[in-house]
């Protein structure tokens, strides 16, 4: 019998160690960032002119979820995403995508250490009001200084529509979302500001612009230097042309990258 | 008798040097050769239907997505065009960016659309066949070896 126990360990071992490593996957880390871009964090000038600097952009996430999907996700076909693996974050977060310097790196919402690896080619997340904070009851809340021919303002714009976006692969300089066994990899939700107040830089005539609001309709409004307007007032002291541009463009500021999402 | 075969001999020797040695070039001669590939063709246009002149592509191949396996710029009209490498059967992805704008597009390339053949593969049927020439074998040398033990 004493000659038995070692043989029946060994035996033991063995088959829970091949247990655990044929069910353990091979994981890595997966790092979920928001990015508002140059534009966000330099300023840059509206499309009529007003050079905009952002002390605070407030916006507040959920359901953030990364997922890889074979055929990869086309947001243009409006679809719900299918994902064949997906990793979340689970909590509501409410992040300053102005926060830091110029030059400062996209604002990290959170991290999943354990994401099988693979490559995450296709995110999706809601934009919701914020339950508490300096955000609280707002979606978005944009706060900064517009200034023209010597005319300053400062200005806060609080928006309390919720959007949720399904996005595919992120599109830019580098490739995102590849995780590999102990490596780290991140994906990017990245919010388009000159859609609201265009671009300068950009022909009048381009699409960017046509359908941007500008700063103008916001300075019409200021009173003493100052605005501090959410969508009700907006609606109310707008002509209905730029409040309803207004409406129709805050569902494009998701992005991945340069790539485009479906906005539902 | 023996001249006779020497002058045969000569005859298929000039016969046989007429169809080896090439054939001195005509001065108005034309050759064209042609080789069959699978190229794949990209049209980028702004939701406006601009063309993407001049914006850069980024070609990626399923073994390798995360480095690009083919750079290049679209002409004036938006067009680009590549020949993958269809020994990697796979998603080809490309990426088309001009000025902040950008998009990507999932290109599946199976290896059913391998122009060329090779060695070492077998067709569904093949594999079932052997499969089923396998256990039959089997099954077969079983009765055989059961059958003498009885007798």
């Amino acid at each position: 019998m004493r000659k038995r126990i070692p043989v029946l360990a060994i035996t033991v071992l063995s088959v829970v160690g091949i247990m655990l490593v044929s069910c353990g996957g091979a994981v890595g880390t997966l790092q979920f960032h928001a990015n508002g871009e140059d534009f966000v964090r330099q300023g840059f000038v509206s499309k009529d002119g007003w050079s905009i600097n952002f002390t605070h952009v407030y916006i507040t996430l959920a359901d953030v979820t990364a997922c890889q999907t074979e055929p990869p996700y086309d947001p243009h076909l409006g679809v719900n995403m299918e994902c064949d693996v997906k990793v979340n974050l689970l909590n509501t977060y409410t992040v300053d995508l102005a926060e830091g310097s110029e030059n400062a790196p996209p604002i990290l919402v959170g991290e999943v250490q354990n994401a099988a690896i693979g490559h995450y080619n296709a995110i999706s997340w809601k934009m919701v009001k914020a339950t508490s904070g300096s955000a609280d009851s707002y979606s978005l809340v944009i706060v900064g200084t517009a200034e023209k021919d010597g005319q300053s303002i400062d200005f806060s714009i609080k928006v309390d529509e919720e959007y949720e976006y399904s996005c595919g692969e992120y599109v830019g300089d580098e490739r995102k979302g590849m995780v590999a066994a102990d490596g780290t990899a991140d994906v990017e939700m990245t919010f388009h500001f000159d859609h609201i107040f265009g671009d300068a830089e950009t022909p009048v005539d381009d699409d960017l612009n046509v359908s941007a609001v500008g700063f103008e309709p916001f300075a019409g409004i200021a009173e003493g230097g100052k605005m501090d307007v959410n969508m009700a007032d907006l609606q109310s002291r707008f002509s209905s042309e730029d409040y309803q541009m207004l409406v129709d463009i805050l569902p494009t500021l998701g992005h991945v990258g340069e790539g485009h999402c479906h906005c539902h | 008798m023996h001249m006779k075969w020497r002058i045969i001999t000569c005859i298929i020797f000039i016969l046989i040097l007429d169809l080896v040695l090439p054939i001195k070039a005509l001065a108005h001669g034309v050759k064209i050769e042609y080789t069959v590939n699978m190229a794949i063709e990209i049209i980028a246009a702004y939701d406006n239907g601009e063309p993407m002149g001049g914006a850069q592509v980024t070609v990626y191949a399923p073994d390798e997505p995360s480095s690009p396996w083919l750079t290049g710029v679209c002409d004036d009209r938006g067009y680009f065009s590549f020949i993958p490498d269809t020994s990697k059967p796979g998603t080809w992805d490309v990426q088309v960016r001009q000025a902040g704008h950008g998009d990507i597009v999932h290109i599946p390339i199976g290896e059913d659309m391998v122009v060329t053949g090779g060695t070492g593969g077998y067709t569904a049927l093949q594999i079932v066949l052997m499969a089923a020439c396998f256990i039959w074998g089997s099954v077969g040398t079983a009765l055989y070896f059961s059958r003498r033990r009885r007798a």
